[in-house]
C-alpha cells in the first residue's frame, strides 16, 4: 500500500510528526514501512519562468526563439513547442539542471542560436505522461521560484507492506485510523451531497442471485458526463502511488479506491442492456468473455459474473469488460460499489491469472460498510470533476448485512498471555482509540465490539494482539519462562549423522549440500536402467526447471557435479561429501519414502591442501575410499547383526561402476555401504575426465547395526615376539585371503596379523606374486620362547602354503 | 708391534672422524676391521709372532683397539643414520619449511550455523525433532490454520508433488505433529531443509529453517520475548540489540517479527539493512488457540509460542557471506572457507 503525506493529511494532520517518525510509528504498528521516498527530487531545481516574447528562429522553421524571464533576468531560449507564446508561464531547466531523465540541461546554440536552458514539457518532468507542448502555469505565478513549491508538489511517498489480516489499511483512511489513533485525532471526513440512495426512484435494477457471494451491492447512475484528463492535483497522487492516469472517470474510482479501500467500476450505462444488472455465476454456454484488456478469457459455472439481461459485463471485483468499459464518448456513467465473497474473488482471480488492485482487496476483505460510502465520494468526484448530473435514486441491495459481532475479553486473559499487568481501563482505552467500542461488564469481562471495518477480529485472541501492539511488543517485559525441567529425548538418526559427518571431515573431506530437487536425465547419464529401484521419482508438478523437477533417489549425481563444476574452476583434488534424504515414491498421491544417505567421492591428489613438499605425487585410489569404510566401522564401533562386518565383492554390480571395481561392507546378506570406481560411461555423462572414487551408505541400515560395546581387557604383561612370512602365491590370490586365513588359525596365541608388502614383477616369476605378514604372537600367562612361537609359526606357514598354493620366497628363510 | 697397534689406532681415528656420509662407512669398515685383510686383523695375526711372555700384554692392548675403533665405528654409523632422519644437520634445519599434516575437511556453513543453534537451544531444555520433506497439504497448511483459498498462502510459494502433498514451506507442520502425540510441557525444536518456488539473487528455492516451540501453563508473550533475545544474544553478541514488531502468521496470535541491530554496520545504515539500522531476523509468535484446539489441547488451560528462523540468513550475517546463491554451489574455495 503506497501513500503520500499530503493524501493522508486531508483525513488526519501528520503535521507534528516528521515523516521518519510516522514510519517508524506504522512499523512498530504492525504496518511494515518498506521505504520512505521524497517525491518530486528529481525536479528540484526545476523553476518557474515567463515567456515574454516569441521570434522566428532564422535557420529553423519549427524553432522558434524566446526571451524568457528566469525571475533574475532575460535570456535567449530556443524551442520547438507548439504551445510557446507569449505571457506563458512554464518550467524552465537551466543549465547545470538535470532532468529526471538523466539528461543534463548545457548552454548550447542550436541551428546557430544560442539557447540558456530548456522550456520543459509534464513528460519531460516525469509529472504526467502529456508530451503535447511545454507545461502551462497558473499566470498568476511569479517567475524564479521552484516549480516543486509552485504546484505544491513537497511530498513524501510512504510505501507500506501489508499483512494479509490487515485490509483494512488498503487504504488511506485506514492508515489514516491508525495514525489518529496513536496521535489521539478524530478523522475529517469528506463531505458528499449527493441525493439519497433511494432504490424507488432508481431507473436500473440488481439482482444478487447468491447473497453469500456478494453481501453487498450498491450502484448509481450519472449522466452528462464529460470524459476528460484529471486534474492535476488527482493525477499527481495516482502518479505518486505508481498509477497511470487514464481519464476523470476511471481515476475517480481508483483514487477513491486507495483512499477507502474500496473497489469500484464504472460502466457505460449505454452498454447495460435493459438497466438491468444480476450478480451470478456464467450460464452453461457463457464460456468466454473479453476483459477491458481486450482478451479473451475462459470462464468458469463457479466464477462469479455481473451480467446485464443478455450476459456478463464484468468478472466480478476481478475485472471490467471491454464492451462495457467507458471511452472517450461515454456520457452515462453505472457507477458500481460492491462487496464480494473473498475466497470466490482470490480463486477467479488465480484462475484467470489476473491479480488486480480490486481483487487484492476484495481478497483479503472489504468492508461492507463503506460501499455506499465510497460510492457517494467518488459521485461528489465526478460531479465536480467531470460535470456529472447524479440521477435521483439509486440501488443499495444489501441482502448480507450482519450484526455488528460483539467479542468478551477477560482482562486477566490478557495480562495472562502478555506478562504484563494493564487494568480494564488500560485495555478499554487502547482499544477504543482504533474504533472499538467498549463496555465493562465488571466480573464478566469486558465486551467489545468489532468496527465492521476489521474483518480479521474475530476472537477474544485477536483483540488480545490489538492490545499487545497498542501498548508497543517493546514495552512488554522480557522473563524467561518457568518450565518443568527434562532431559530432552534424542533423535538417534540425528546423532548418529553428526558422528559420521565428524569421522568424515576427520579423514578431510568436506560436507557439501545440494538441492533435494534434481535432473531426472542424470539417472540416464549415469546409466540406471528403466525398472532401477531409483526410478521410482517423486515428480513436482510445478518444477522452476527441468534440472530441478524429480526429487532425488540418489546422491551421486549431485557429487559428481560438483567434482564437475570444482574442476572447472581448477580444483581437480576433491574429497566431498554430503548425508542427506534421497525419496522413493511408492504409491500415488502418498507421502515418498524418505531415507538419510551417506555419500562420498575422492578424486585427485590423495591428501588435497596437505603441504605438497611432504604428500606431492599421491593420486588417490580405490583404497583411499575403503580407508573412509573402515574409519567409520572403527569409529562408530559398529558390528554386524550376528557376526562382523566384512567386506565382499559386489555381487550385483551397479551400472555406474567400474568392472570389478566393486566393493561391499555386509552384514551377513545385507549390504551396509558399497563403494567402487565410477564407470567411464557415468563420468563421462557427468563431463568428468578423471578417475572418481565413491561411496554410497543408507544411515538408516547403518542407525540398525548394532555398536560394540566398549569393555576394557587387561593389559598385557607379557611381550610379544614379532615373525614374518614372505610368501609367493598365485596372482589370482586376494591377498586379504591370507590375512583371513591367518586370523582364522585357532589359536590364542596370534595376537594381530598385518599385512605390509605386496609385489608382483621382476624378479618374480609371472603369474606370482610376493605378500609379505607379519604375526604378533602373545600369550596372556607367560613370556613366549622361541620354540614355541617358531612351533606355531611353522604351523601357520604350512598352512597357508598348503592352501594357497604358495611357496617361500627366494633368498628369505 | 706395540708401535704398530697405537699408529694403527690414530690413524683409524682421524679417518673415522672424516667420514661425513654414510658412503664412507662400508670402505673404512674393510679397510681397518674387515675380516679380510682389514688392518686390525692383519696385526692381530701377528700376536701369534710375538714372544709368549709378550703376548697377554699385546693381545690385550690390540683388543682394547679394536674394541674402541668397532665401537666409534658403531658409534658414526649411527649418528649418519639420525642425521639422515633428521633431515638437515642441527644447527641447519630450516624451521620455514611448512608443518607436516593431513588436512582435515569441513562441514559445511549451513550445517555449522545449524548445530550452533541447536546447541543453544539444547542447552535450554529443547529436544530436537525432524519431519518429512515431502508433507501433506494438512500439515503444512490446515493444521496450521491456513485453509485452501487463504490469502496467507501467498506468502508460500509451494512446490507440489499432487493436490494434497507438497514439500514442505517451512518446518512449521512439526509443530502440529508433535503436539498431536505428546501432552505439555514440551519444548522442541525442528531443523530442516525447507522448500519455495521462489529463486533470485535473495532466494534459494531450498533452504533451511528452524522451527521451535514451547507450550505449557501460563507462558507468555514475555517468555516469547525472554527465550528469543537470550538466543539471539548467544548467537551473535551479548549487548545485541533485538527489536518486536506485529506481524502476522496464521498460526500465532500475537505475531511477532523480530529485529537485531545491523551486525554488519552496527545500526548506522548499510545496504544489508536497507538503512534502517535493523535486520529482520525470524519470525514468531504465540501459538494461535485455534492450532492448538486443533491438536486437542484447550487454548484456556495451555498457551505457548513458536519461532522459525532461517539458517543461511543467519550465516551470512555471521560470516559476512554476500550471495546466497553460494550455498549449494560446493565450490571448496567456499566451503574451505568456514
Amino acid at each position: 500500500m503506497n501513500f503520500t503525506l499530503s493524501w493522508l493529511s486531508t483525513f488526519v494532520s501528520v503535521d507534528d510528526i516528521t515523516p521518519e517518525q510516522l514510519a517508524d510509528k506504522l512499523t512498530m504498528l504492525g504496518l511494515e514501512v518498506e521505504a520512505v521516498t521524497p517525491l518530486y527530487q528529481g525536479i528540484d531545481q526545476i523553476v518557474t519562468a515567463k515567456v515574454l516574447s516569441v521570434g522566428k528562429h532564422p535557420n529553423a522553421d519549427r524553432l522558434t526563439l524566446c526571451q524568457v524571464d528566469t525571475g533574475e533576468e532575460t535570456v535567449q531560449i530556443v524551442c520547438g513547442a507548439p504551445n510557446v507564446r507569449e505571457g506563458l508561464t512554464t518550467a524552465l531547466a537551466r543549465p547545470g539542471t538535470r532532468l529526471p531523465d538523466g539528461m543534463k540541461i548545457k548552454k548550447a546554440k542550436v541551428r546557430g542560436e544560442q539557447s540558456l536552458g530548456m522550456l520543459c514539457s509534464a513528460r519531460e518532468l516525469g509529472l504526467s505522461e502529456d508530451h503535447s507542448g511545454i507545461m502551462e502555469l497558473d499566470e498568476s505565478l511569479a517567475a524564479g521560484i521552484p516549480l516543486t513549491r509552485a504546484l505544491e508538489l513537497e511530498d513524501t511517498m510512504i510505501e507500506v507492506d501489508l499483512t494479509p489480516n490487515r485490509p483494512d489499511c488498503a487504504s488511506v483512511l485506514g492508515i489514516a485510523r491508525e495514525v489518529a489513533g496513536f496521535t489521539g485525532q478524530s478523522l475529517r471526513m469528506p463531505v458528499s451531497e449527493a441525493p439519497p440512495l433511494d432504490s424507488d426512484k432508481a431507473d436500473f435494477s440488481v439482482t444478487i442471485e447468491d447473497p453469500s457471494l456478494c453481501p453487498r451491492y450498491a450502484a448509481r447512475r450519472l449522466t452528462n458526463v464529460t470524459i476528460a484528463p484529471s486534474p492535476w492535483w488527482l493525477q499527481r497522487q495516482l502518479l505518486a502511488v505508481g498509477m497511470r492516469p487514464i481519464n476523470n472517470i476511471v481515476d475517480i474510482t481508483n483514487f477513491v479506491m486507495l483512499e477507502y479501500g474500496q473497489p469500484l467500476h464504472a460502466f457505460d450505462f449505454t452498454k447495460i442492456r435493459e438497466g438491468k444488472i444480476v450478480v451470478r455465476c456464467p450460464k452453461d454456454d457463457e464460456t468466454e468473455f473479453e476483459t477491458l484488456d481486450g482478451t479473451s478469457r475462459e470462464l468458469k459455472p463457479d466464477m462469479l459474473m455481473i451480467c446485464d439481461s443478455m450476459g456478463p459485463v464484468a468478472v466480478a471485483g476481478v475485472m471490467g469488460g471491454l464492451h462495457s468499459e467507458v471511452t472517450e464518448g461515454t456520457t452515462e456513467v453505472l457507477l458500481e460499489s460492491a462487496c464480494f465473497d473473498p475466497v470466490s474473488i482470490r480463486r477467479t482471480a488465480r484462475r484467470l491469472n489476473l491479480p488486480s488492485e480490486a481483487s487484492y482487496r476484495f481478497e483479503r476483505g472489504v468492508d461492507p460498510e463503506i460501499s455506499p460510502v465510497a460510492m457517494e465520494r467518488a459521485v461528489q468526484l465526478m460531479i465536480e470533476l467531470a460535470g456529472a448530473t447524479v440521477c435521483e435514486g439509486g440501488v443499495d441491495e444489501y441482502p448480507g448485512r450482519r450484526e455488528s459481532l460483539t467479542l468478551n475479553l477477560r482482562p486477566a486473559r490478557v495480562c495472562s498471555l502478555l506478562g504484563m499487568e494493564l487494568s480494564p481501563r488500560q485495555i478499554g482505552d487502547y482499544l477504543e482509540s482504533i474504533g472499538f467500542t467498549v463496555t465493562d461488564n465488571g466480573k464478566e469481562g469486558l465486551e467489545v465490539v468489532v468496527p465492521s471495518f476489521r474483518p480479521d477480529v474475530e476472537r477474544e485472541i485477536d483483540l488480545v494482539e490489538e492490545i499487545a501492539r497498542l501498548v508497543g511488543y517493546n514495552d512488554i517485559p522480557t522473563t524467561m519462562p518457568l518450565i518443568r525441567m527434562d532431559y530432552p529425548v534424542r533423535d538417534e538418526l540425528r546423532e548418529l549423522r553428526k558422528e559420521v559427518c565428524s569421522v568424515c571431515t576427520g579423514q578431510g573431506f568436506f560436507e557439501a549440500i545440494n538441492y533435494s530437487f534434481v535432473d531426472e536425465r542424470h539417472l540416464d547419464r549415469i546409466g540406471l536402467d528403466r525398472d532401477d529401484y531409483r526410478r521410482r521419482l517423486t515428480r513436482l508438478l510445478n518444477p522452476l526447471t527441468e534440472e530441478q523437477a524429480v526429487m532425488r533417489s540418489m546422491l551421486l549425481p549431485g557429487l559428481l557435479e560438483n567434482v564437475c563444476r570444482n574442476i572447472n574452476y581448477q580444483q581437480p583434488d576433491l574429497r566431498l561429501f554430503e548425508v542427506g534424504k534421497v525419496f522413493f515414491q511408492h504409491g500415488r498421491d502418498e507421502q515418498p519414502e524418505e531415507r538419510y544417505q551417506l555419500c562420498a567421492v575422492c578424486t585427485g591428489a590423495r591428501y588435497p591442501g596437505a603441504a605438497p613438499i611432504y604428500f606431492s605425487g599421491q593420486q588417490a585410489d580405490f583404497f583411499d575410499i575403503k580407508g573412509l569404510v573402515t574409519a567409520l566401522v572403527e569409529s562408530l564401533h559398529i558390528t554386524g547383526k550376528e557376526q562382523a562386518l566384512e567386506f565382499v565383492v559386489t555381487k550385483q554390480e551397479q551400472p555406474y561402476v567400474a568392472p570389478a571395481t566393486g566393493l561391499s561392507l555386509v552384514d551377513g546378506n545385507n549390504e551396509i555401504a558399497r563403494i567402487g570406481q565410477v564407470s567411464d560411461e557415468a563420468l563421462r555423462g557427468m563431463g568428468i575426465k578423471q578417475p572418481v572414487y565413491f561411496l554410497e551408505c543408507d544411515l538408516q541400515d547403518l542407525g540398525e547395526l548394532p555398536r560394540v560395546r566398549k569393555q576394557f581387557v587387561p593389559i598385557p604383561k607379557y611381550p610379544m615376539v614379532k615373525r614374518d612370512i614372505a610368501l609367493l602365491v598365485p596372482e589370482q590370490v586376494p591377498a586379504g585371503e591370507l590375512l583371513r586365513a591367518v586370523k582364522g588359525q585357532r589359536t590364542e596365541l596370534v595376537e594381530s596379523v598385518d599385512m605390509f608388502d605386496v609385489y608382483s614383477g621382476k624378479p618374480i616369476e609371472s603369474g606370482m606374486k610376493s605378500v609379505a605378514l607379519s604375526v604378533t604372537y602373545r600369550s596372556p600367562k607367560k613370556t613366549l620362547d622361541d620354540v614355541t612361537v617358531d612351533k606355531i609359526h611353522e604351523k601357520i606357514v604350512q598352512y597357508l602354503m598348503t592352501e594357497f598354493g604358495g611357496r617361500y620366497r627366494e633368498g628369505t628363510e | 708391534m706395540e708401535s704398530e697397534l697405537n699408529r694403527l689406532r690414530e690413524e683409524a681415528l682421524s679417518a673415522l672422524a672424516e667420514i661425513t656420509d654414510s658412503t664412507g662407512l662400508e670402505p673404512f669398515r674393510v679397510r681397518y676391521l674387515g675380516r679380510k685383510g682389514g688392518s686390525l686383523t692383519t696385526v692381530m695375526r701377528k700376536l701369534a709372532e710375538v714372544p709368549k711372555e709378550e703376548r697377554p700384554r699385546l693381545g690385550a692392548l690390540a683388543n682394547s683397539v679394536k674394541k674402541e675403533i668397532t665401537s666409534l665405528f658403531e658409534k658414526k654409523k649411527q649418528e649418519l643414520a639420525d642425521a639422515r632422519d633428521a633431515g638437515p644437520a642441527v644447527g641447519n634445519l630450516d624451521r620455514s619449511l611448512p608443518g607436516r599434516y593431513l588436512p582435515a575437511g569441513k562441514l559445511h556453513p549451513v550445517t555449522q550455523v545449524m548445530e550452533e543453534i541447536c546447541s543453544i537451544f539444547e542447552g535450554l531444555g529443547f529436544a530436537i525433532a525432524e519431519g518429512p520433506d515431502v508433507e501433506t497439504d494438512h500439515y503444512n497448511f490446515e493444521a496450521l490454520n491456513i485453509p485452501k483459498h487463504h490469502p496467507a498462502r501467498d506468502m508460500h510459494d509451494t512446490f507440489y508433488v499432487s493436490d494434497s502433498i507438497l514439500l514442505r514451506t517451512h518446518t512449521s507442520p512439526m509443530q502440529a505433529r508433535i503436539m498431536e502425540n505428546q501432552e505439555p510441557p514440551l519444548r522442541y525444536i525442528a531443523p530442516g531443509k525447507v522448500y519455495r518456488c521462489d529463486s533470485d539473487i535473495t532466494h534459494t528455492p531450498m533452504f533451511v529453517q528452524v522451527e521451535g516451540f514451547l507450550v505449557d501453563r501460563q507462558v507468555s508473550f514475555a517468555d516469547l520475548k525472554g527465550v528469543l533475545t537470550s538466543f539471539l544474544r548467544r548467537m551473535f553478541s551479548k549487548d545485541l540489540a533485538v527489536r518486536f514488531r506485529p506481524s502476522f502468521f496464521p498460526f500465532t496470535e500475537p505475531s511477532a517479527e523480530v529485529d537485531i541491530g545491523c551486525v554488519i554496520c552496527g545500526g548506522k545504515g548499510c545496504r544489508v539493512c536497507k538503512r534502517t539500522g535493523w535486520i529482520e531476523i525470524l519470525g514468531s509468535g504465540l501459538i494461535d488457540p485455534e492450532v492448538m484446539k486443533m491438536v486437542g489441547y484447550d487454548p484456556d488451560e495451555y498457551s505457548g509460542f513458536a519461532f522459525g528462523l532461517g539458517v543461511e540468513r543467519i550465516a551470512m550475517l555471521k560470516y559476512g557471506i554476500d550471495d546466497i546463491r553460494l550455498y549449494y554451489e560446493n565450490d571448496l574455495r567456499f566451503l574451505s572457507q568456514f
